[in-house]
């Protein structure tokens, strides 16, 4: 035992059969997702009660339980996938678990109540795979996490893990890898949409005694998590994809940088790490050859910058992370001034599939600019939030209307923000954008890692712009004086139009400033960082104009430009919201419809939350 | 400057670098130039800088010819040691009231030798101040969780910023004589450490409360109605978010984005996660603590 080395392809293959031997004698496996998402709703309890329910019934031996990563499908969990029925359970509290195991795992009685209801046309559906979130993706990347318990490497071995491995160790050469991922046309997921196969050539072809590989699962757009989920739910995965990059770069040790708020990530990173090392997936003479290589975890410590490649580096250096000047580009003078390829977490992931499966397959999914598939995290006002994975190329419409289940409570879709505070905002009438880098470039937003946030009709476009600079104001290092000074300058503008003090000449001040910015920053945070305020100016013009002639938020958000009142038709005269009102503003009797003095109302929002019969009115 | 008749004069109030090209600028171009400084001589803060930025160019070697050749320029009139008192009229035609401190020596004869500096017997506080540098003091409980810390990081040469993490685990914020005992030993000068410290969100550089409250502000929190949620926290704890109260019970924190964004808005209470927060929840929640503390108290 104490030598778990795997010494060649051949012996990859007998363990991988003995393992799907094991797991096909496990005659049912109920999966729960324990994605960081499901785990606040609380699903190791749940899982804990089921292993306990099986335990208790001498049925450990038939049936197994497995904390899988994340399935995606965050809005209803904890998620509960019976296996191989496929019957899916939502919302699942621990209480529950005494029935399901009785009447579905036992006795294969379906529990209606617990079944994923269609938003719109009420109909239950029982097996996750009909269910239309999923119906409409497409999981090469992503499929695995719902399958796979991540602190387990033989469930990845089991399902064709390190396969792809194995197949570039015995006999490709390095140059062959390559050419297949520049067939495959693999474009880089973080953002801007390099070439993966030619940064590795890049790489390659420096001259350098060491090179490095980094894993960049910084992920410091707010609203993203597909990095994180990938990493935490099939760690392997990723260390497979930087394992047949370092064999095609010629790179000897890699890196994976994380943030650091996110603990399960970090953890189930470093389960994997040490499990690839014992079965000899990393380290010396990988499965036999004379290829060698091996990882460590770098952790980040709360900065947006440090996604950026040249500060990441700097990052893991023990470097302040602040951006420099390109060129000398990583791939020639990188970490430690050696060439370095850094690719994103969803980047790595996706070369297995691509060496497994061959590039024509992959090239044949997608876009003529834009091959394979795309995580999005689908956030905000959306009835269905979590990850998405499509292939490139699907509409803004299928994806929000279709996969998202619409805008929750019937409300008008107003606009669609991707990429994150580098992104921009995309309106209504360009929800039938066929999502690829190329349009949402022209769109005036970018692909960025992956966000996608919903705006309703309750969403103010001019806060939303405020909003980004807020945090670019604090994210930027303060190096470029042009970055540093010209988004404080736009932000105090945005702060001044929200207040309801704007003038009609800023619209013009803040287009000036934000092309000053984009023109004179060096890194991608301050070229970019303009884009929230010229994409919300370029399509939603007429709310910056409605704040600033008419002293009115559209959108009911900003504080100083709205009032409470209650409508006294609605109200039933509950008493409810004259309790939650810290500041005693409403008054009146029991029955009677009630008032709000405005001038008391510090407009906390507390009275419209708690009311339920909507007769409290923002103006 | 495409005026044909170039009269009159100019201010500079100001002679940094910039206030120094401005008056050069302005001076080549035929204008009287004042220049104005309110200390004993120009030159700004620039000279206290290493390098510059973009070009990473020693700022002395930028500054030393604008110096002398504003001392020397025949339409500059260079006045130290002042301060403008007041400034009325409009463009074309101001009139500035300049108040000059006395100088005490005579600036036509003195030729800057220093020995006069030297061989004064009270002498002046230099400008930049440095502290005297002594090892900070530590208990040894603190030095037995600081070497724990250290030791494996000295093995491997590890990062600085996961020792920070770990200090920052260890005492929940980073203690001032902490960070100068890591310097020391870790042989980092200490403005580097604080550069590092003051760059992450992640690391507090002020004793934290006993309870933390993150709020998260990614933006799908944002929109879900995150900064109402911020704003009745900080009413109900009387403090501002990155805060502690002054009984150091509680820490209001925000947090770029969690990635749970299904629950949001999500605030995290002591490492729990509470999901779609309300504002009558949070109000609840912050309650529940304070009660929690008077009866600790009472018992």
């Amino acid at each position: 035992m104490s030598d778990k080395k795997i010494r060649s392809s051949s012996q990859l293959k007998t363990l991988r059969e003995k393992h799907r031997d094991r797991q096909d004698s496990v005659k049912q496996w109920v999966t729960v997702c324990g994605g960081t998402g499901c785990r606040a709703y609380g699903c190791l309890k749940v899982s804990g009660a089921l292993q306990d329910e099986i335990k208790s019934r001498g049925l450990d031996k038939e049936i197994q339980v497995r904390v899988t990563g994340c399935h995606g499908f965050c809005e209803r969990g904890p998620l509960v996938v019976i296996q191989p029925s496929g019957v899916l359970y939502q919302k699942v509290k621990p209480g529950e678990v005494k029935e399901i195991v009785e009447e579905t795992v036992i006795g294969s009685r379906v529990l209606d109540r617990l079944l994923y209801k269609h938003p719109t046309s009420g109909e239950k559906i029982i097996l996750e795979k009909e269910v239309p979130f999923y119906q409409k993706q497409k999981r090469l990347i992503f499929g695995m996490n719902g399958l796979i318990d991540p602190t387990r490497i033989e469930d990845y071995i089991a399902n064709d893990g390190y396969e792809a491995l194995a197949r570039i160790l015995s006999g490709s050469k390095p140059e062959d890898v390559i050419s297949l991922i520049k067939k495959a046309n693999l474009r880089g997921r973080g953002g801007a949409g390099f070439p993966t196969g030619i940064k590795w050539e890049f790489c390659r072809a420096s001259a350098g005694d060491v090179k490095y590989l980094i894993c960049n699962c910084d992920e410091g757009d707010p609203g993203a998590y597909m990095d994180r989920s990938l990493l935490e739910g099939n760690p392997h995965l990723v260390i497979e994809g930087m394992l047949i990059g370092a064999y095609a770069t010629g790179a000897s040790k890699g890196y994976i940088y994380v943030r650091t708020e996110y603990p399960l990530a970090v953890l189930n990173a470093s389960i994997a790490i040490e499990q690839a090392q014992e079965r000899g997936f990393l380290g010396d003479n990988i499965l036999g050859s004379d290829f060698s290589f091996d990882l460590e975890i770098s952790k980040g410590a709360g900065a947006f910058v440090s996604g950026e490649e040249t500060a990441l580096i700097a990052a893991i250096e023990g470097r302040p992370p602040e951006p420099e000047v390109r060129p000398p580009y990583p791939v020639e003078s990188g970490l430690y001034q050696k060439p370095t390829n850094i690719n994103n977490v969803e980047t790595w992931a996706n070369v297995p599939w691509i060496v497994r499966n061959g590039a024509e397959a992959y090239a044949a999914i997608g876009t003529d600019g834009s091959k394979g598939t795309k995580i999005f995290s689908l956030v905000g006002k959306i009835n269905n939030t979590g990850l998405v994975e499509v292939p490139m190329g699907m509409s803004l419409r299928e994806i929000i209307y279709d996969i998202g289940g619409g805008i929750p409570d019937g409300r008008e879709f107003k606009a669609v923000q991707t990429g994150g505070p580098s992104g921009g905002c995309i309106p209504k009438d360009l929800l039938d954008l066929p999502i690829d880098y190329e349009s949402l470039l022209e769109a005036g937003s970018m692909m960025g890692s992956g966000g996608m946030i919903v705006m309703d009709e309750n969403t103010c476009m001019v806060d939303v712009a405020r909003y980004f600079l807020e945090f670019l104001r604090g994210e930027s290092c303060g190096k470029c004086t042009s970055c540093r000074e010209g988004i404080i300058a736009m932000h105090d503008i945005l702060i001044k139009i929200c207040a309801g003090r704007g003038e009609p000449a800023d619209l013009d001040l803040l287009g000036e400033i934000a092309e000053a910015v984009k023109a004179a920053s060096l890194c991608g945070l301050g070229t970019t960082a303009p884009q929230p305020v010229l994409s919300t100016l370029r399509y939603f013009r007429n709310e910056y104009e409605a704040h600033i002639n008419d002293r009115r938020c559209p959108g009911g958000v900003c504080k100083e430009l709205i009032t409470y009142r209650i409508d006294p038709n609605a109200c039933t005269g509950c008493m409810v919201c004259v309790r939650s009102c810290s500041v005693k503003a409403i008054s009146g009797e029991k029955k009677q419809p009630h008032t709000l003095n405005a001038e008391l109302c510090i407009k906390c929002g507390a009275c419209r939350e708690v009311c339920k019969f909507d007769a409290v009115i923002v103006e | 400057m495409n005026n044909e008749h170039t009269i009159g004069s100019v201010l500079v109030v100001g002679g940094g670098i910039g206030g120094m090209q401005s008056a050069l600028d302005l001076a080549e171009a035929g204008f009287k130039v004042y220049l104005v400084d309110s200390s004993p001589a120009i030159g700004g803060t620039m000279a206290a800088l290493d390098k510059t930025f973009p070009t990473n160019d020693c700022s002395m070697c930028i500054m030393s010819p604008k110096l002398v050749e504003c001392g020397r320029h025949r339409n500059i009139e260079i006045i130290t040691l002042a301060d403008v008192k007041s400034c009325e009229g409009e463009p074309g035609q101001f009139k500035v009231r300049v108040e000059q401190l006395p100088r005490f020596v005579d600036a036509e004869k003195c030729t800057g030798c220093g020995l006069c500096v030297a061989n004064c017997p009270v002498r002046n506080t230099p400008h930049f101040e440095q502290k005297a540098y002594s090892p900070p003091d530590l208990t040894d409980e603190e030095r037995q969780k600081i070497d724990a810390i250290l030791e494996p990081h000295r093995k491997n040469g590890g990062s600085i910023v996961s020792i920070l993490q770990e200090i920052h685990d260890t005492f929940n914020y980073l203690p001032e004589h902490i960070l100068n005992h890591v310097a020391l030993a870790m042989d980092i000068p200490p403005s580097r450490i604080y550069n590092i410290v003051t760059f992450y969100k992640a690391f507090s550089l002020k004793p934290r409360g006993r309870h933390i409250i993150t709020v998260c502000i990614g933006t799908a929190c944002h929109v879900r109605g995150a900064p109402r949620i911020l704003e009745e926290l900080e009413r109900a704890l009387d403090i501002k978010a990155g805060e502690t109260s002054e009984d150091r019970q509680f820490t209001l924190e925000t947090v770029a984005c969690l990635g749970a964004c299904a629950l949001g808005p999500i605030v995290v209470s002591n490492g729990e996660y509470k999901g779609n927060m309300t504002i009558v929840k949070s109000a609840k929640l912050i309650s529940t603590f304070k009660q929690m503390e008077e009866r600790a108290v009472n018992e």
